[in-house]
């Protein structure tokens, strides 16, 4: 079974593993040890104690805080609980004119900010920017990911998560 | 009639009987148990082995017979090997897409009683193009062959070429002017078009007689039917080694094991749950010449997509809250949106194990009927359905790539593809001769970024993964144009931690004629039609096209002074105003206007990919390479990533890291004081949506998928609590 070290996934997380590597890794049967090696690597990189259940954007992580289950930044702050949508949470920065557009791409066309705006959510503690949006005006924000967690753990991975108080 | 099918079934009645079996047992054809597959391992790889080989030898075989630059310089072809019921085995490199279009053309014709008239016989020669039957659009021409042993049809060959010239309203294959099916060029609709291995001379005739540049079709052609002939003559020369009986269950068991490896994989490599996302597209036509006035003129469309993965493995896709299909040429069928799925699983998915159809047998689309997925009218258009169909399938990608990040392959996670616009052309060629062509360096876009690195620079597109913009000389030889320019769009990758890759342009002299119609199709005018991810921002894709008519060209060539190569930096004054005399033009896509001619000059813009991560974080080292080699601009660097750059000794650009550190720092600073609360610009926005404050065609938007989507309606009324029929107006 393929396997690498606890190192070598820290480095290809941080796109720090040499590209001769990444790519032999990319060629080769995948590990199926990763998740839990990934989930110890990324604990190492948070600042705090609670348990990462499971990663859902570059800095965005459902973990066990407490008797809760929430969406939490890489900083610490929380949005949550993780079946809601984080995203209403967060602080946002919505660009719908040229000049604030002109910012991002500034020797492109525009889009028509009557036709599609860009939103941006941030985490309002570290300012973090976890996720864009591009949409009509007026378009509902989206829930990005709804993840079966207590199915993943007991049906794929095979470790039932212990029963939650709170947040599923 | 048929000579006779392999089993005791009529093939028809054994099409319907192996279809009862995957519904009564969830295994394709009934096949519960990998017999030959667990008896004998090493025999049964090595037999897929060699049905690949078999696909990949004739396809490079067939290449040579092409004259279509299309074919021969990028690769636009692909074969396949299918079972007598139309299930693809093995297939070859190239235009992937099709490999399930056929399966569907095949299945076609088996339902539709071709085994009695005109009939099924050794030698005979099937071709296809119409999308309804199983086709992607009218330039993806098909042609199949059946395949006999002992008298009994015991499979299928089948190739797909696309063509550079379809013999349409506008010249070139993607029909850009096509608002119905009857102007989108010639259809050969599941027709015997060839008998004991020759094309008919009646067939080919028509051929000549209607199209524009009928040596690119008719060639492809006998290119086609040479590769299915010699995937047959391959196929039956195994048959004798290994017996038929080993065959029939063996190339059964071979999809259903590559079913049952996308389960698994799916299983190895995402995180069950509901993942969801969107893109837009703007198709803008008012005024341009040639546009019947049979609907809005312009239009912006929703794409939204809801991909379930359930806990057996199985990925479900569902496109409900979409926009009807319209009088353009950009619908798709569902033959079209089977085979997106199935190009962008055979890369993402598929990359070890056996790749057939049995991927696709693993997911489960849902197109609701009405729509441009799935329209209710055969008689619509879908000459240029790839301009939908792309960024529909980016969606797809970041959805799939966000569970590979949850799962933790970081390594596989991927921004996504993007439209890449087509220049389709026709008039007085270099020689003086009538012309038509497909200009296909689109085949090289820039990719999304990586989760872990940037993104291919104008190296990817979704439909072929064998990218290649071809070589200038090549272009040169079969179109009235020559190079002046073809450069990197600095800035032109999404913005990111990870920027996606970055696009090309190109620059071209019209030159010996004087009648060169240019014509350009699938790229979004005034929305972007990609996105980014985990902070990522979308690339830049809603390029306007820029052109000179009577240039002063040949005068300063002339004086020797300097000519524009591409279009600069400078969004307000292009490189072609700075340097060029002349008529200037700047026009939103699609480009349809007067014929160019001889001294005048024209520029087209692909599209490059989305973004990955908070653009504070990308690498001041690594940038620095990129402005030197010109994929970002200093000005970017500084103003979009918060990375200061000086210069060394010789001039080249290197990272300040403090002044970087300190600069992002306030960056952050003033991104935390310019956001606001989420909620509290919920509340302010709901204001404009309860007055419908929106354009004309947001509003058209906004009405349309609510008139088709009971969820539309749903999730818009209970996001902004409001009624959203009565707020757009909808009985």
């Amino acid at each position: 079974m393929t396997s690498y070290s606890k190192e070598v996934i820290a480095d290809l997380v941080a796109g720090t593993l040499p590209w001769p590597q990444t790519r032999r890794i990319m060629s080769a049967y995948k590990d199926d040890d990763r998740f839990f090696k990934y989930v110890a690597v990324l604990q190492d990189r948070v600042g705090w104690k609670d348990p990462i259940l499971l990663p859902v954007g570059d800095h965005l992580f459902i973990c066990q805080s407490g008797d809760e289950r929430v969406t939490k930044c890489e900083c610490g702050h929380s949005f949550g609980d993780y079946r809601r949508n984080w995203k209403l949470e967060a602080a946002i920065i919505v660009r719908d004119s040229e000049e604030t557009l002109r910012e991002i791409y500034p020797n492109s066309d525009l889009p028509d900010p009557d036709w599609m705006e860009v939103r941006e959510f941030i985490c309002p503690e570290c300012g973090t920017l976890h996720e864009v949006e591009a949409a009509a005006p007026g378009y509902p924000i989206v829930h990005d990911f709804e993840p079966d967690l207590e199915g993943f753990y007991r049906d794929w991975l095979g470790k039932p998560l212990e029963p939650s108080n709170k947040g599923g | 009639m048929l000579d006779k099918p392999a089993s005791a079934l009529r093939i028809r009645e054994r099409l319907l009987e192996s279809e009862r079996l995957m519904d009564e047992t969830g295994c394709y054809d009934g096949i519960t148990e990998l017999k030959l597959r667990n008896q004998d391992p090493l025999k049964f790889e090595t037999l897929h082995t060699k049905l690949r080989a078999y696909c990949v030898s004739a396809r490079e075989m067939a290449r040579r017979i092409s004259a279509s630059p299309g074919v021969r310089e990028v690769g636009e072809m692909v074969v396949a090997i299918y079972t007598p019921e139309g299930d693809a085995i093995a297939l070859s490199n190239g235009i992937m897409v099709h490999v399930h279009t056929m399966s569907r053309f095949i299945k076609w014709m088996i339902r539709n009683g071709y085994e009695e008239n005109p009939q099924i016989r050794d030698g005979d020669i099937f071709a296809n193009n119409d999308a309804f039957i199983g086709t992607v659009q009218v330039p993806d021409v098909m042609d199949v062959v059946p395949i006999f042993h002992s008298g009994k049809l015991v499979g299928w060959a089948g190739a797909v070429c696309h063509e550079l010239e379809a013999g349409g309203i506008t010249p070139g294959g993607d029909v850009a002017l096509a608002q119905e099916r009857f102007t989108e060029g010639l259809f050969v609709c599941a027709e015997k078009v060839g008998e004991n291995d020759e094309l008919r001379r009646d067939y080919v005739i028509r051929c000549e007689r209607n199209l524009r540049m009928p040596i690119y079709w008719v060639l492809d052609e006998k290119a086609k039917v040479a590769s299915c002939i010699d995937m047959r003559e391959s196929v039956k020369a195994l048959i004798d080694e290994i017996g038929l009986d080993y065959w029939m269950q063996v190339s059964k068991e071979f999809i259903e094991e590559g079913r049952r490896a996308q389960l698994a994989r799916t299983r190895q490599l995402t995180v069950p749950g509901i993942y969801r996302g969107h893109t837009f597209y703007g198709h803008v036509t008012k005024g341009k010449p040639g546009y019947q006035p049979l609907g809005d003129p312009d239009w912006l469309y929703n794409i939204p997509i809801e991909m379930e993965i359930t806990s057996d493995g199985k990925i479900k896709m569902d496109f409900e809250g979409t926009q009807p299909w319209g009088y353009h040429s950009m619908n798709c069928t569902p033959a079209g949106m089977d085979g997106g799925m199935f190009v962008t699983l055979t890369q993402h998915m598929n990359f070890e194990g056996l790749v057939n159809d049995g991927a696709w047998m693993a997911t489960e689309l849902k197109l609701p009927k009405g729509t441009w997925t799935n329209p209710d009218n055969e008689m619509v258009a879908t000459a240029t359905s790839w301009a939908l169909l792309l960024p529909a399938y980016g969606v797809f990608q970041r959805l799939l790539s966000r569970s590979f990040i949850a799962r933790g392959f970081v390594e596989e996670a991927f921004v996504g593809q993007v439209n890449s616009p087509m220049i389709e052309m026709g008039g007085t060629s270099q020689y003086g001769t009538p012309f038509g062509m497909a200009h296909f360096e689109c085949a090289a876009a820039g990719s999304g970024a990586l989760a872990i690195k940037d993104g291919l620079d104008t190296a990817y597109v979704g439909w072929n993964p064998e990218s290649d913009m071809g070589n200038i000389e090549i272009w040169e030889q079969n179109m009235p144009m020559l190079y002046i320019g073809r450069s990197i769009v600095p800035n032109s990758g999404g913005a990111g931690k990870y920027r996606g890759g970055c696009s090309f342009l190109s620059t071209w002299l019209v030159s010996k004629t004087d009648h060169l119609r240019l014509v350009t199709s699938e790229h979004s005018s005034r929305v972007f039609d990609n996105g980014g991810l985990c902070g990522g921002y979308p690339a830049p894709t809603c390029q306007k096209h820029r052109a000179v008519r009577e240039s002063n060209i040949f005068e300063l060539a002339e004086k020797g002074a300097p000519l524009a190569h591409h279009t600069g930096t400078n969004p307000y004054r292009s490189e072609l105003e700075v340097r060029l005399e002349g008529e200037h033009v700047t026009l939103e896509g699609p480009y349809i206007t007067a014929p160019h001619k001889t001294g005048d000059v024209f520029t087209h813009s692909y599209n490059g990919g989305g973004g990955y991560g908070d653009v504070l974080e990308r690498d001041p080292v690594k940038t620095a390479w990129d402005v030197e080699n010109g994929f970002l601009t200093k000005e970017a660097a500084e103003g979009i990533f918060g990375i200061v750059l000086d210069e060394d000794g010789e001039g080249f650009p290197v990272a300040n890291l403090d002044a970087t550190k300190r600069h992002r720092a306030e960056m952050r600073a003033k991104r935390l004081a310019r956001a606001k609360p989420v909620s509290e610009w919920i509340a302010k926005e709901r204001e404009r949506v309860k007055a419908a404050d929106f354009a004309p065609e947001v509003k058209k938007m906004y009405a349309s998928a609510i008139k088709l989507s009971p969820r539309f309606t749903r999730d818009f009324s209970a996001f902004w609590d409001v009624d959203a029929k009565s707020t757009f107006g909808v009985e």
